[in-house]
């Protein structure tokens, strides 16, 4: 079990510089004579260089289950046709920035009121399109996406002042379902009826209503201090909508107050979006 | 996706579908996913110890590589990032789930208790190659699966895992004989 340079206790120790190839010229010698004439190490040597072998030769594993469908159901957020933003990254917007935007959208929102509610008051006996405050016309600075729905109908871009805009009596209006953002143009239909907005209520609704199943059945993969973020911020998030929403009923001709529950509604969606992506236990 | 899909798709390369996977194609992603779907599973499911770790693991890493796509410049072959990408992903999720769970957990012993729990999982009788392995120690098996099964350099192991080199040889080197002494060699 021994030889003249090396026995088996130095081999032991020398082995695994002597699989890497890393042992110098004068050991690797020992070594190998070692290895001539102790069978216990050279068995132990040709075990471990078999087992390396085969662990390389290992077929690939094949899951049990088609996965794409739970990741497609993770990537598949949007379905209201954004416009692009610069970097589809910024949809993971750090929850803080959530509850940030939230929070600027309750302490503006009444102040925003107060604002608009005599400049922005529709001419008296003049027509208000619609009351309802439902509104998804595009927002140019909250959360996006650049995944736009292959085939979805998304309505063609409307431009501030066009041609279709009318009087402000009247432009108390919001798109059709699927807006387009044009990047820093707040795009608006001159008018919009009933039908209008509650299909734009509904497409708002759908989304939101896809997302929370997905963060609902994700829920147990996330960390319970992220669900417990996430639920606080939607709360936030909720109660900013409802006060625009509020807000625009007792002056439905308020522009500002219709961006401010068009951010609400898309931080909602883009706080559900980041939720569900997020990797599980994170 | 057909098998034969599959290989003129390999054939052919990544890069057209990389290209509008990046760009937002989700169909393009699908057949990225199609065609590496079961290289990464098998190093999920490997490094993790657990086939059912390993297929979340590996939605994971998808979900992961949709939103990095758009910072993937070519500078290597997209299998290369995809698979360094999926490591990132599994030792990431080991670490958080080390901060929540016990270590009581038979594949998550740690190094400093290395010796002392170690064996207990190989007394078993016979087993083959694929089921010793997931019954190693985690860092011991994150190490083996990377070097000896993924080809990974000690080097490349050291800095993924914020180890030392020496460090990687070692685990590779205890993984080594206790998957000898599990397979009764």
């Amino acid at each position: 079990m021994t030889s003249s340079n090396m026995n088996c206790e130095a081999f032991d120790a020398a082995l695994p510089d002597y699989l890497e190839g890393t042992l110098d010229d004068s050991r690797r010698g020992s070594a190998e004579r070692h290895l001539s004439e102790c069978v216990r190490c050279a068995s132990l040597l040709r075990d471990i260089e078999n087992i390396s072998k085969e662990a390389a030769a290992m077929p690939d594993l094949v899951p049990s289950r088609d996965l794409w469908q739970g990741i497609e159901a993770r990537i598949a957020a949007p379905v209201i046709p954004l416009a692009a933003r610069p970097e589809r990254q910024r949809r993971l917007v750090p929850a803080w920035m959530g509850v940030a935007a939230a929070a600027l959208i309750v302490s503006t929102a009444g102040i925003t009121y107060m604002l608009t509610a005599h400049s922005l008051r529709p001419t008296q006996g003049s027509a208000v399109a619609q009351v309802k405050p439902i509104d998804n016309r595009p927002q140019t600075n909250a959360g996006s996406d650049s995944r736009v729905t292959p085939g979805s109908n998304a309505p063609s871009p409307v431009d501030v002042g066009g041609p279709g805009i009318e009087p402000a009596a009247t432009s108390r209006v919001v798109t059709g379902a699927a807006p387009p953002r044009q990047g820093g143009i707040p795009a608006r239909l001159a008018s919009q009826s009933t039908a209008d907005r509650e299909h734009s209520d509904l497409v708002y609704g759908k989304e939101i209503q896809m997302l929370q199943n997905i963060v609902s059945q994700r829920r147990a993969q996330l960390d319970s201090s992220t669900v417990a973020i996430i639920e606080r911020n939607l709360q936030i998030i909720d109660a900013a909508i409802a006060q625009s929403r509020a807000a625009l009923a007792r002056d439905p001709a308020s522009h500002m107050l219709d961006q401010q529950l068009t951010h609400a509604l898309d931080k909602k969606v883009e706080l559900l979006r980041t939720a569900a992506m997020l990797p599980a236990s994170t | 996706m057909a098998a034969a899909s599959n290989l003129a798709h390999l054939a052919m390369g990544d890069s057209t579908d990389v290209a509008l996977a990046a760009g937002g194609d989700r169909q393009a992603f699908e057949r990225l996913y199609q065609a590496h779907a079961n290289r990464v599973f098998s190093l999920c499911a490997r490094m993790s110890g657990s086939r059912a770790k390993g297929e979340e693991l590996t939605q994971d890493v998808f979900v992961r590589t949709w939103e990095k796509l758009p910072q993937f410049r070519g500078e290597s072959a997209f299998s290369t990032w995809l698979h360094r990408l999926a490591v990132n992903v599994v030792l990431n999720a080991r670490k958080s789930e080390g901060k929540q769970a016990s270590r009581t957990e038979e594949g998550d012993v740690d190094d400093e208790r290395w010796d002392q729990t170690a064996r207990a999982p190989m007394y078993v009788e016979r087993m083959d190659l694929a089921d010793a392995i997931s019954r190693l120690p985690a860092g011991a098996r994150k190490v083996f699966v990377l070097h000896d099964v993924e080809g990974f350099k000690h080097e490349e192991i050291a800095e993924m895992m914020g180890i030392t080199s020496g460090g990687s040889k070692a685990q590779l080197h205890r993984a080594r004989l206790l998957l000898r002494e599990a397979l009764e060699r």
